[in-house]
């Protein structure tokens, strides 16, 4: 009889994230405490201190982190992002196919985009803080990679398939969009930031005025250098 | 039944009752499924998930390559030679077909695909171009090159597939179905674009 594989190895590496967390179990038990201690004591060491003392590790826990505060961050987009998918799920097992039934792509980038805005809610008060610590230049780089991976599971989940040099572009232009609403939102006072939905449909709205402005310009030096070309042929140049 | 039962009461089976797929199987299939089935499925070494990508990227860039060279080339090339339009059809028809196989495969593995895509776009549209004008002979010398090439880069691209599958095996883990699919269509490519 075969021996039995230890393993197999799998190309599908989607698959296994929701079920594995890249954080080790007891980064994920403080973190996950200190997230909670964010609304009263913001992004602070303090908040860190607070959530390694309530899971019942000591004080000195938080030099697992080498990155400090800017690790707690980083949990909160990690967890944030991977959350989009559980939801996903959720709504595809409702019995009438959930709210993303029947929407185009780009109506699902918005509930998607919209949805991890919204996840903001509770710490909102204290993203500002947040956006500081991720503007150090020594976290800039890993900030930026991280919008560029929330960037990409939202169009990833939404069901986008394009594999050409507009899968470049609907990511930086999500980024942009999504950098935006999140700091508008730090300072939306309206209910159940209304204000927030309002600005963001406004953007969705500025990048496909922009795209159908693009497009018909290429469209329009496309059909002339054609044009020219047949002319040219019909003339008997044999290019 | 359990297979370990079966085993023990006749002893030498070639055939048992399979509970999972309602029909008589062969043994030897059956215990491999069953020891297979029972393996964790985990993904793959970063090392190696990042050679696969790039793998796959630059077989799509190649591809995209090849069908915007024949593009160019073919109203220029059957305007001059019409008797040619039908093999350069079939290969442009070829070519477009691995194209499509290399974009549903990096869309289903959420592979990024290169960054260059429009500067290969046009430089394949100006070597098509620019090799049909020369003629059909320029324009042939061009596919054989391509061609050649490409099927050079496909061979040492499944030698190192199997050498990774082999070093896999070697750690005693098995390599899922997906992969070895891979390989054989990256096979079958490459045989395709020798033939030419």
């Amino acid at each position: 009889m075969r021996h039995r594989p230890s393993c197999i190895r799998s190309y599908h590496p989607y698959k296994h994230e929701s079920n594995s967390s890249p954080f080790n179990p007891t980064e994920e038990a403080v973190l996950a405490a200190s997230l909670r201690h964010v609304p009263t004591h913001g992004f602070t060491n303090a908040s860190l201190s607070l959530g390694a003392r309530e899971v019942g590790y000591l004080d000195i826990t938080v030099n697992l982190f080498p990155r400090g505060v800017f690790d707690l961050v980083n949990y909160h987009l990690v967890t944030k992002r991977l959350a989009l998918k559980k939801l996903l799920d959720i709504q595809a097992a409702k019995d009438d196919g959930g709210a993303l039934t029947g929407l185009g792509i780009g109506a699902r980038v918005r509930f998607l985009t919209l949805e991890r805005l919204m996840a903001n809610r509770p710490i909102i008060h204290r993203w500002q803080e947040a956006l500081a610590i991720m503007a150090q230049p020594s976290y800039v780089p890993a900030s930026i990679a991280e919008l560029a991976r929330l960037s990409d599971e939202i169009w990833f989940l939404a069901g986008d398939t394009s594999v050409d040099s507009s899968w470049y572009t609907k990511r930086a232009s999500l980024s942009m969009i999504y950098s935006s609403t999140e700091l508008f939102m730090t300072q939306d006072k309206s209910k159940a930031f209304a204000g927030t939905q309002k600005f963001l449909d406004r953007r969705f709205e500025d990048v496909r005025v922009v795209g159908r402005g693009i497009s018909n310009i290429g469209n329009y030096l496309d059909y002339t250098a054609h044009s020219f070309i047949n002319v040219l042929r019909s003339k008997g140049a044999k290019i | 039944m359990a297979l370990s039962a079966v085993i023990r009461r006749f002893p030498a089976p070639s055939i048992v009752w399979s509970q999972r797929k309602c029909r008589w199987v062969s043994t030897a299939a059956e215990s491999r499924l069953e020891t297979v089935a029972n393996s964790p499925k985990v993904p793959l070494r970063r090392e190696d998930r990042d050679f696969l990508d790039s793998a796959l990227r630059v077989n799509q860039a190649g591809e995209l390559a090849a069908t915007l060279i024949y593009k160019a080339q073919m109203p220029l090339l059957s305007r001059a030679h019409p008797h040619l339009r039908p093999l350069m059809k079939h290969m442009y028809d070829q070519e477009a077909g691995h194209f499509s196989t290399f974009n549903s495969l990096l869309a289903r593995h959420r592979v990024r695909p290169t960054a260059l895509y429009p500067v290969w776009r046009l430089a394949a549209t100006v070597l098509g171009w620019s090799t049909g004008m020369m003629g059909r002979e320029a324009a042939m010398a061009c596919t054989e090159a391509v061609e050649t090439e490409i099927g050079d880069h496909y061979n040492g691209q499944v030698r190192l597939l199997l050498k990774m599958i082999g070093e896999m095996e070697a750690r005693g883990e098995e390599v899922s179905e997906e992969i070895r699919h891979l390989v054989d269509t990256v096979r079958r490519i490459r045989d395709e674009e020798l033939e030419q």
